[in-house]
């Protein structure tokens, strides 16, 4: 296969590897696919390597082209932009994405596109490449397909029978915005294929209840993504948009995209730099929406719309609700031991078994993996309390602050480690 | 004192445990004849015994893990075996006489050291096999067979093989531990793990173009506004990289 690999192909896939990169999504999860041919999806995904931004490597994210007929000021292939263009044939896409599965490098194909010519044709051929795939090549690894907005309607619901997950980028949180940086979409648009997609997977998963045979559709879900900070939207509007995306539209992930400013125009912000501790803050948030039992509301109002970038988003919850604490570790409540910073889904867990075998004392809670350089101001075991005598948050924050600097903890992504580990063992087992 | 020694299989590590627990497990150890920098020195006082490998009294302890505990201190257990780290006998030996005294409950003391230990261990083991899914780089040599080098830390492959088997069953492949001089050979749907002390190899014609285009991928997916090698280090240890093709 791979003698059919010419020397221009690496240029092909340099530059549409370039482009492509800026999608945040990097899953293989939540598809246990498998069977007769080559590959199988792990449900709880399987990381390949990890870019020298320390992005995880799963799959091979390409675009079919960069060519594209929109102009949107935030990205980097609108047709304004003078960029080396190139496209790949669904036979070159095929024969990529199965050499280098077979050799391990990656779990499987991520598969977008610019919009060249119709968003119909667009489709047409990224579906022709995903069903090269699945059927010459009896694939069964996994893969993402992104859905072309705009594209027909029965063209969308073939990509859900081929591709484990599917997604629309909304990109921009307000139609107010979309209307601004991206001439020719609107709201409208991008909605209106995610809510048919989420009509299908709803619609095939009862039929997979009642029939064990019927077929898969996007097993792994649905998902979208944000630009976080190249248009004016507080955080609270994007979390609220988050919130219900999981909630109506019933979505896997909501990926979060920090603005790499990738043009000069007038209506973008100035940045100097992408807003990387606002993205991670959010996807702090993101996280309590989904596995901590949070509301969008109650990390967030209108009079605190954005995230504080000092603290992460829990801590802040708990230093506006110390009447709710400190909480007695051996008594409380799985729900609310997730509620108290420093205690994660993993060690919450940890904590409920540890307490049938006897009770807990403050000094088995490190053992427990409980972060205690927060959770002390926040518990109590066996009545024994061990953070500052008086209980003010302010207090509280100096003290917690005290140890940021002295741990000159600029470690930005500690929290999301911490994160990750945890939701390994969730049952969504979403990574 | 007195320390069992084991010839390094499961079966010999088993064995020398039930010995050691035959004697109530006090005052005894049990540890491999040979460690990764030769026979360690003798001690004073100290009596050494081989433990042999009996599978009767592996079968034993295999039930004992089960029975006492569950089919999860049973897991926890082989996995310690398989960390190879210095402490792991010592570790398994204080966590089968807490089953033997608590039973199932043994398993819930988290906060117990006896408990943490083993679970450590077996965790670590199982986050490098995990890691491992994604770390195998396969090479495809002149005949078709798909051959893979890997320097695991703890002595993974047998946890590696049923994944590989589920996606590539259709293939040929080896995967060598180099390391440990081991490797699992796929042949015509058959598993073998046999010693592999050197591989001689030919690679396919294509070979070169494929591994080219895979690296060129990964260093282009790489934002450069977002460049952060630590966190990049920390995800993929430098210990790793030697056989990884996109860091060669």
């Amino acid at each position: 296969m791979c003698y059919a690999f010419r020397m221009d192909l690496q240029r092909k896939l340099e530059i549409l590897a370039d482009s492509a990169k800026y999608d945040a999504s990097c899953a293989s999860s939540g598809s246990g696919r498998g069977g007769r041919g080559t590959g199988a999806a792990h449900i709880s995904g399987v990381c390949h390597s990890w870019t020298a931004d320390g992005r995880c490597v799963s799959l091979l994210k390409v675009l079919m082209t960069n060519e594209c007929v929109y102009d949107c000021a935030y990205c980097v292939n609108r047709r304004s932009n003078d960029v080396p263009r190139a496209s790949l044939t669904p036979d070159e896409i095929a024969s990529l994405a199965f050499e280098f599965y077979k050799r391990n490098y990656i779990e499987g194909l991520f598969l977008s596109s610019g919009i060249a010519g119709s968003p119909d044709r667009t489709m047409e051929l990224m579906l022709e490449a995903v069903r090269k795939l699945r059927r010459e090549f009896r694939f069964n690894g996994y893969v993402h397909l992104k859905v072309i907005p705009g594209a027909d309607q029965g063209l969308i619901d073939q990509a859900g029978l081929w591709a484990d997950r599917v997604s629309v980028n909304i990109e921009l949180p307000t139609d107010r915005s979309l209307r601004l940086l991206a001439p020719g979409k609107t709201r409208e648009t991008v909605l209106r294929p995610m809510h048919r997609l989420a009509g299908r997977i709803a619609a095939y998963r009862d039929e997979r209840r009642s029939i064990k045979s019927a077929p898969a559709y996007a097993p792994a879900g649905q998902s979208t993504q944000l630009i976080v900070g190249a248009t004016p939207e507080t955080d609270r509007e994007i979390m609220k948009l988050s919130e219900a995306l999981y909630g109506k539209m019933r979505l896997k992930r909501v990926y979060y995209s920090a603005f790499v400013p990738v043009s000069r125009d007038s209506r973008l912000p100035a940045l100097a730099e992408p807003p990387l501790l606002r993205e991670h803050r959010l996807y702090q948030a993101d996280w309590l929406l989904r596995f901590y039992g949070f509301t969008a509301d109650e990390l967030l109002d209108e009079k605190h719309p954005e995230l504080d970038l000092a603290f992460d988003p829990k801590t802040v919850w708990a230093l506006n609700n110390l009447d709710r604490f400190p909480l007695e570790v051996n008594t409380a409540d799985y729900e609310e031991l997730l509620r108290v910073p420093g205690i994660g889904v993993t060690s919450a867990g940890r904590i409920l078994r540890a307490r049938r075998a006897g009770a807990l004392q403050l000094d088995d809670l490190r053992k427990l993996g409980v972060v205690m350089k927060r959770a002390v101001y926040f518990v109590t075991a066996g009545g024994r309390y061990a953070g500052v005598k008086k209980e003010s948050g302010e207090a509280i924050k100096m003290k917690l602050l005290e140890h940021k600097n002295s741990d000159r903890q600029l470690d930005l992504f500690g929290g999301l480690e911490q994160a990750k580990e945890g939701l390994a063992e969730t049952v969504t087992g979403q990574l | 004192m007195r320390i069992y020694l084991h010839d390094g299989s499961f079966t010999g590590f088993l064995t020398a445990l039930a010995l050691a627990l035959e004697r109530g497990g006090q005052d005894c150890a049990i540890a491999p004849e040979k460690t990764a920098d030769g026979a360690a020195e003798p001690e004073l006082f100290t009596e050494y015994l081989g433990a042999g490998a009996d599978p009767a009294k592996a079968e034993a302890m295999r039930e004992l893990f089960e029975r006492r505990g569950s089919a999860e201190s049973w897991r926890h257990a082989r996995y310690a075996f398989l960390s190879e780290s210095p402490g792991s006998g010592a570790a398994v030996l204080a966590y089968a006489r807490l089953l033997l005294e608590k039973g199932p409950a043994a398993d819930h003391m988290l906060a117990d050291d006896r408990v943490r230990r083993v679970h450590a261990l077996s965790a670590s083991v199982g986050g490098e096999a995990h890691m491992f899914k994604g770390f195998v780089r396969f090479t495809e040599l002149a005949d078709g067979t798909l051959y893979s080098r890997i320097e695991p830390e703890h002595n993974i492959l047998t946890l590696i093989t049923g994944h590989f088997r589920a996606r590539l069953g259709g293939f040929d492949w080896v995967i060598h531990d180099a390391r440990r001089g081991s490797a699992a050979l796929y042949f015509k749907g058959r598993l073998v793990v046999a010693p592999l002390e050197k591989a001689r190899l030919q690679e396919n014609a294509g070979e070169a173009l494929v591994r080219e285009l895979w690296k060129h991928f990964f260093r282009t997916a790489a934002i450069k506004e977002r460049e952060n090698p630590r966190l990049q280090r920390r995800n993929v240890p430098l210990k790793y990289r030697k056989n990884l093709t996109e860091f060669g």
